[in-house]
């Protein structure tokens, strides 16, 4: 297994497996669509439309097998910043700019998301044409329970407690570690549970929350449709013709904003 | 000199007093204590602290957080050496032979050569704050906006040139993290910026919220993929826990380069404990005989990044009692508590209040000296943590951030975005994108932008002021030259390669 991900910096014109390429082409065009996508709800939409759309071509380019990848960490690595840049200015596109000499809110953003979008680009560029390591391969179970142990954590602090919260996510993290044994953690999560009252909640009198509120599932439940409506809320300043205000669609075909106004009575909730 | 003297003593009348010498144990142990908890750093360990300090009163509060910083800060270290976790940007380094050092079983000796060399660097930039804070208050008028703007951009420079890897992608990390610390309220109008009108995102993202899924949690989430024995401390033969004559030799012109180093650089804004520590540290390794030891345990490479982050923590209070600018995120955390006690930093508290800053420089050095005093005979009981296997130690690691960020806001949410971080900052080690520079552009972020903003409005639109100043144009040179030092040999292996093929 070692072999496979040893850097390969002696092997002169490396390229990607066919895989890869599929599937690192295929994030970086999906991305890109929505960004061009999102640069119709805003007022000045051409750098961010023209850097989305480059990318867009680069990743179909990927995909296609017409851009050599000599060293995929830097390529894919530089592409993700000029996708951030493109975000950047998209989410800071309705920002007042400069008035006479002062800097708007939104002067130093675009800036910066411009020098940044440059020079992602260069280092996609070198990372095209130059040999580089490869990226290694992600782990995906670990992370993903270490995430849900954390995410656990945040979930349950408030209504249900320290000692729950310190009890569920140090025993879902444990499970992201291969040697993981039962008895020895479950004694583990214990100790270490009441180690943490101690400390922080006796000594260091920490205003925690100790024991699961009288109406805890009700107030597990508030927090969860409280975070269900911020995701919504980002999503629809993303994508708001789909259910909010189709009328903020700036589509140059006059005949369009009508017809999203009619899907999206379809689409939305109400 | 006298008055230099005459100072000094009304600031040790003040700090030897038992109440305040007392104050400065109490913080110094309690720091020591949190701090040493794996994956709680020296931010997060004083945001837990500070309400303590509440009741006290303010010279005796200001004191008690010297000493807590400086606990937490040899506290961090402690775990760097111990279970490799940096719990912040400047302990990073300490984690490379530290590590190796414990893991070689001489973490006793890595412990106590970072305290003394933690100690001399005290003691000296003592002197060194002492000395130059009266001379630098009045450079401080001569300091505007372009010129704030031009020693940060330095700052940020220095930053890039020590990280190590290609200059082009810390450069990108660098603005990645200044337009990630422009989430938020603009500073001036008010108005949400990329905030997509989350009430959540409303103050920003915080700054502990990514160092913590930074380096904290993607640390976790990288060590969990490398084979065990990588990872697992040989627990079995630790042997000595006092450093050897020979260690004590080899440590000491470490020590001494890094105290300069660490207090020349604390002074410049930008997290110069981070940069002083990456810079200590690439500078033992390059003037060494033998270099190819750095990495494996060389005792040189503890001592000099450890003398030289204490020595920048505390030359970095030089900038915020004089011009009254944080310079990394716990000294924003100090104004804080000043502004808590109703003390404005800047210029005037040497003049208005003399006692309170003689007091707080003098009892950095008590600081110092308790570090020492507490942790020489503790340094046995840290390295039976060693002993805790890591399928038990991670996700109490975990544990402890979750309630460590938790315990500053009290907001579940931070808990969340940090893990979000987790995520990036796993995904930035896979492409070899370095994290330090970004948590720097991210602290600075804000007071860049401020200062670029003012110094374009004086300057009526004109960007050229940052070079016609004398002072920021003469900054901005230092940089660029710095940046082209670095770029250079680069561009020279690259040809060399060409000219193989």
């Amino acid at each position: 297994m070692a072999e496979d991900v040893q850097p390969s910096r002696n092997v002169p014109h490396m390229d990607e497996p066919l895989t890869n390429r599929l599937r690192g082409g295929l994030i970086i065009a999906v991305i890109s669509l929505l960004l061009v996508g999102a640069t119709f709800y805003i007022s000045s939409p051409t750098v961010s439309r023209v850097m989305a759309i480059l990318t867009g071509v680069v990743g179909v380019g990927v995909i296609a097998g017409l851009i050599p990848i000599r060293a995929p960490q830097d390529f894919y690595g530089g592409l993700a910043l000029v996708l951030l840049a493109t975000f950047a200015l998209i989410a800071s596109a309705e920002l007042p700019g400069q008035r006479g000499f002062a800097f708007g809110p939104g002067t130093a953003p675009r800036l910066f998301a411009i020098i940044l979008a440059v020079l992602g680009a260069a280092v996609a560029l070198i990372g095209a044409f130059s040999d580089g390591p490869r990226i290694e391969k992600y782990n995906i179970r670990g992370p993903i329970l270490v995430i849900i142990g954390i995410s656990l954590f945040a979930a349950l602090i408030r209504p249900f407690g320290l000692v729950v919260a310190t009890y569920l996510a140090f025993m879902v993290s444990i499970t992201g570690s291969k040697e993981m044994r039962w008895i020895e953690s479950l004694i583990a999560a214990a100790a270490m549970t009441l180690g943490c009252v101690l400390l922080f909640v006796y000594l260091l009198n920490l205003p925690f929350q100790l024991w699961p509120q009288s109406n805890a599932p009700q107030l597990l439940f508030n927090q969860f449709a409280e975070l269900f409506k911020s995701f919504l809320l980002i999503l629809s300043k993303l994508v708001p013709g789909l259910w909010t205000d189709p009328s903020r669609l700036r589509l140059p075909c006059p005949n369009s904003s009508r017809i999203l106004h009619w899907a999206s009575g379809w689409l939305s909730p109400r | 000199m006298s008055e230099l003297l005459s100072n000094l003593a009304l600031g040790f009348g003040v700090a030897f007093s038992p109440m305040n010498v007392l104050f400065c144990l109490l913080g110094a142990l309690v720091g020591t204590l949190v701090g040493v908890l794996p994956g709680i750093g020296t931010v997060a360990t004083i945001a837990m602290l500070l309400p303590i300090t509440f009741g006290l009163p303010p010279v005796g509060a200001l004191i008690m957080l010297a000493g807590i910083y400086y606990g937490a800060q040899y506290g961090g270290s402690t775990t760097s050496v111990l279970v490799n976790i940096p719990g912040e940007a400047t302990s990073v380094v300490t984690c490379l032979d530290g590590h190796q050092m414990a893991r070689q079983g001489r973490a006793g000796a890595a412990l106590a050569i970072a305290a003394i060399g933690s100690f001399f660097a005290g003691c000296v930039a003592t002197v060194l704050v002492a000395a130059l804070g009266a001379p630098l208050t009045s450079l401080a008028l001569l300091f505007g906006p372009a010129e704030y703007f031009s020693l940060m951009v330095l700052g940020l420079i220095f930053a890039v040139v020590l990280a190590k890897g290609s200059v082009i992608k810390a450069i990108a990390m660098v603005l990645t993290g200044l337009l990630m610390s422009m989430v938020g309220s603009d500073l001036e109008t008010g108005a949400g910026r990329m905030t997509f009108d989350v009430a959540e995102l409303a103050d920003g993202i915080g700054f502990t919220n990514i160092a913590m899924g930074v380096f904290g949690f993607a640390e976790i989430i990288r060590n969990l993929e490398l084979p065990s024995e990588s990872r697992d401390i040989v627990s079995s033969k630790v042997t000595g826990l006092m450093p050897t004559r020979k260690d004590l030799i080899d440590a000491s012109g470490a020590i001494a380069r890094g105290t300069l180093l660490g207090s020349l650089l604390g002074i410049l804004p930008g997290g110069g404990a981070v940069i002083a520590s990456f810079a200590a540290y690439t500078f033992e390794k390059r003037i060494s005989k033998n270099p190819g030891q750095f990495g494996k345990g060389a005792i040189q490479g503890v001592a000099a990044p450890e003398s030289a982050n204490n020595a920048a923590a505390q030359t970095a209070f030089i900038p915020l009692l004089t011009l009254g600018i944080p310079p990394n995120a716990v000294m924003a955390l100090m104004v804080g508590a000043m502004t808590i006690h109703g003390i404005v930093p800047g210029p005037q508290v040497m003049t208005k209040q003399p006692d309170l800053f003689w007091g707080m420089i003098a009892s950095m050095w008590i600081g110092n000296l308790m570090l020492v005093v507490i942790n020489l005979p503790l340094v046995g009981v840290w390295v039976t943590l060693l002993r805790v296997p890591y399928r038990l130690l991670f996700p109490s690691i975990i544990v402890f951030c979750c309630i460590g960020i938790y315990s500053i806001n009290n907001a579940p949410t931070d808990v969340m975005i940090s893990a979000m971080f987790g995520v990036v900052g796993y995904w930035l080690i896979k492409h070899d994108f370095e994290a330090a520079p970004m948590l720097l552009g991210f602290v600075l972020g804000p007071l860049m932008e401020e200062n670029l903003r003012r110094a374009m409005l004086i300057a009526r639109g004109d960007a050229t002021v940052f070079f016609t100043r004398p002072i920021s144009g003469g900054l901005l040179a230092v940089s660029i030259i710095l940046l082209i030092l670095a770029v250079l040999p680069m561009i020279r292996k690259r040809r060399e390669e060409v000219f193989v093929e």
